[in-house]
């Protein structure tokens, strides 16, 4: 197992949260790995270190997606992940989630971990809510009392428990997006993994989304979110954030530094355009 | 002579719906000045002589001449099956499969044991096909009464109608057809009159083969008897089903099955991934329809001018489109299988419990269930013995 930037003691997570990543150095692994701890005695809930992703063309041409990236997210806090379309967020998220496979690098992540999809359509597979929400939790061994109680708790947190057994196809895009993140919800997973989980939903339904992942994160579960948006109004629910640029993280650090960040790189695309 | 307006014979107005618009314009390689447009066997005349460019016009015929100024093409309602509005009716058809389960408002059947739903169902497949034609139409006037006891006014008008009308045509059908054509088809015997043998006694106690008879279509017993039973069974079949998916959730149906179908793990069936397999079909198929019906959105979106395209590069276009909902059906179901691992599913159905929820079901009305489906039975099995 590669060494991870939690286990060095100049790199603890609070450290990694404060400083831009490339002051960090990157601890890049010889090959693949993926590893998922159980226990919750590491700090960090989501780590990532010198993950490079790559995809070959049919024309056998080499094609890097996520080039060196390296983060760490640490147990209890909400971070998102900022960054233009193209530039990797899906992928990093994906691979976080051990969907795919990272051409190099090492990723750790606490387990039991849950990945919401950008598109509720792939992410339902049930036809009725109730049974979506409970698919989840399948892979344990619950009695039908303990799922019942949890489908419940999971649907009135993003308000869709009266349409418990409403076929999918009857609700509105947003409403399938809810339904998706209450099976996320459900599983009482360690960690939420978030793709633009709000592009489908008007103003109060995101508030509603968000505000129900900010108490699932804030319980004493020291439950984790990395959450993938373009809305920086979204910020302001954030414990810290990534910012992604052509495959590389190129800020990382908390709220009050993404935002210096952002506002300095609009400053500098004024000037470009001599506004 | 570079161009002539031509009082144009009915054989070419057949081809074109529209006479006015025929033109040619390109080059001619006949003179028309040998041409005599009186009728059509004068054509025979053409004689090829020089090449000159030709417009040819045609002029309206006027339409009380007395020959036919309209062919077959006036017999089709002009753009009723154009590719536009083809792809205008997918693009604005539902989302939702049809007879979906209807959630509220909650009735008497939403409180029935899914199982025992499958068993009326399997009663209701069986008791037409096999019970006297009394029972028959009962059944009929059964699920009738109930739809309309149960159902919101829009949902029973719409499945009644519709079912109706399928089990209408069949009866006409199959009661005229049945007898209605026999000399053709059947006898070769000559009549008794013929080979001087008497005819056969008519029964005494009033029966009579012949029912009825409208001009050369005859309604006899057997076609009765096959016109009941086909029309009874595909009414019973499709509003019994209509009326079972609108009460019942896809998961309650599916852990009905699954209960019946438990028997035959011992004999190594894949119970549960044959109910898993269900349940991602129930669920893919509003998805089929959405990728149906967006992609022929995409396309009306684009205001192809069909006008303007050749037969084949029209064909060109509905190969793209099909090619396209393929090609988005299979995207969504690799999607779909990667968040099902994402979700915690291994690929084992056996290991990965489905959990199905059974609030709705009610004793009391269980038992009257059960007991009207017995005294169904027994009143076919009684009327079949007492018939016979």
């Amino acid at each position: 197992m590669a060494p991870h930037l939690a286990g060095s003691p100049s790199l603890s997570s609070s450290s990694v949260a404060r400083l831009p990543l490339r002051s960090q150095g990157t601890i890049a692994a010889s090959a693949s790995h993926h590893c998922s701890v159980a226990t919750q005695d590491r700090r960090a809930a989501i780590e990532g270190s010198g993950i490079c992703y790559s995809v070959t063309t049919r024309q056998g041409r080499t094609v890097p997606i996520l080039k060196d990236c390296s983060l760490s997210v640490p147990t209890g806090q909400l971070w998102m992940l900022l960054g233009p379309n193209g530039c990797g967020k899906s992928t990093l998220l994906k691979v976080l989630a051990g969907l795919l496979n990272p051409t190099h690098g090492s990723v750790c992540v606490n387990k039991p971990k849950s990945f919401v999809f950008q598109n509720p359509d792939h992410q339902v597979v049930m036809p009725t809510v109730e049974a979506d929400v409970a698919f989840g939790l399948g892979k344990f061994n619950l009695s039908s009392d303990a799922v019942r109680s949890g489908v419940s708790k999971a649907l009135d947190a993003v308000g869709m428990l009266k349409y418990s057994q409403r076929p999918i196809q009857t609700l509105s895009g947003g409403q399938k997006q809810r339904v998706a993140i209450a099976g996320a919800l459900a599983e009482a997973c360690k960690v939420l993994l978030l793709d633009e989980l709000t592009t489908f939903l008007d103003e109060h339904d995101q508030l509603g989304v968000i505000k129900a992942v900010k108490n699932c994160v804030s319980s004493p579960g020291e439950v984790s979110a990395l959450w993938v948006t373009h809305r920086l109004e979204e910020l302001k629910y954030a414990d810290g954030v990534i910012y992604m640029e052509d495959g590389r993280i190129v800020m990382h650090g908390d709220v009050s530094a993404a935002v210096s960040f952002l506002k300095e790189k609009q400053a500098r695309y004024l000037n470009h355009l001599d506004l | 002579m570079s161009s002539s307006t031509l009082l144009y014979p009915s054989f070419l107005s057949s081809l074109n719906p529209n006479p006015n618009a025929l033109r040619f314009s390109h080059s001619s390689i006949f003179d028309p000045s040998r041409l005599i447009f009186a009728g059509f066997p004068k054509l025979g005349a053409i004689v090829v002589k020089k090449r000159t460019p030709l417009n040819c016009f045609a002029a309206q015929q006027p339409h009380n001449e007395g020959t036919p100024s309209k062919g077959w093409e006036s017999w089709i309602r002009h753009g009723a099956i154009s590719p536009e509005r083809i792809l205008r009716v997918i693009a604005g058809a539902t989302s939702s499969p049809i007879c979906q389960f209807i959630e509220s408002p909650r009735t008497l059947l939403h409180s029935v044991d899914p199982r025992i739903k499958l068993i009326w169902l399997l009663a209701l497949v069986i008791l037409p096909a096999r019970s006297n034609i009394y029972i028959r139409f009962g059944l009929v006037g059964y699920l009738s009464i109930l739809s309309i006891s149960v159902l919101p006014t829009q949902i029973w008008m719409d499945q009644l109608g519709r079912v109706a009308l399928l089990s209408g045509i069949l009866f006409v059908m199959l009661g005229f057809g049945t007898d209605s054509v026999p000399a053709l088809l059947q006898s070769r015997t000559p009549p008794p009159s013929l080979i001087g043998l008497p005819d056969i006694p008519s029964s005494l106690s009033g029966y009579s083969y012949l029912i009825m008879k409208l001009g050369p279509l005859q309604l006899t017993r057997k076609g009765l008897s096959l016109a009941s039973t086909s029309a009874c069974l595909s009414f019973t079949i499709f509003q019994s089903a209509s009326l079972c998916l609108t009460t019942t959730t896809p998961e309650q149906l599916a852990s009905a099955l699954r209960w019946f179908m438990v028997p035959f793990t011992v004999l190594r069936v894949p119970v549960a991934e044959i109910i898993l397999t269900l349940l991602l079909s129930l669920r893919f198929i509003n998805l089929v329809f959405d990728e149906v019906r967006n992609a022929a959105l995409g396309i009306v979106a684009r205001r192809i001018n069909w006008k303007q395209l050749t037969v084949m590069e029209s064909l060109d276009v509905f190969f793209m489109y099909t090619h396209r909902i393929f090609k988005n059906i299979f995207n969504h179901a690799e999607q779909i299988s990667k968040a099902m691992i994402a979700r915690g599913f291994r690929g084992d159905s056996a290991k990965h419990k489905i959990y199905f929820f059974h609030d709705s079901s009610n004793g009391f009305i269980n038992i009257l269930s059960l007991f009207c489906l017995f005294g169904l039975i027994c009143a076919a099995v009684l009327l079949e013995r007492t018939f016979i």
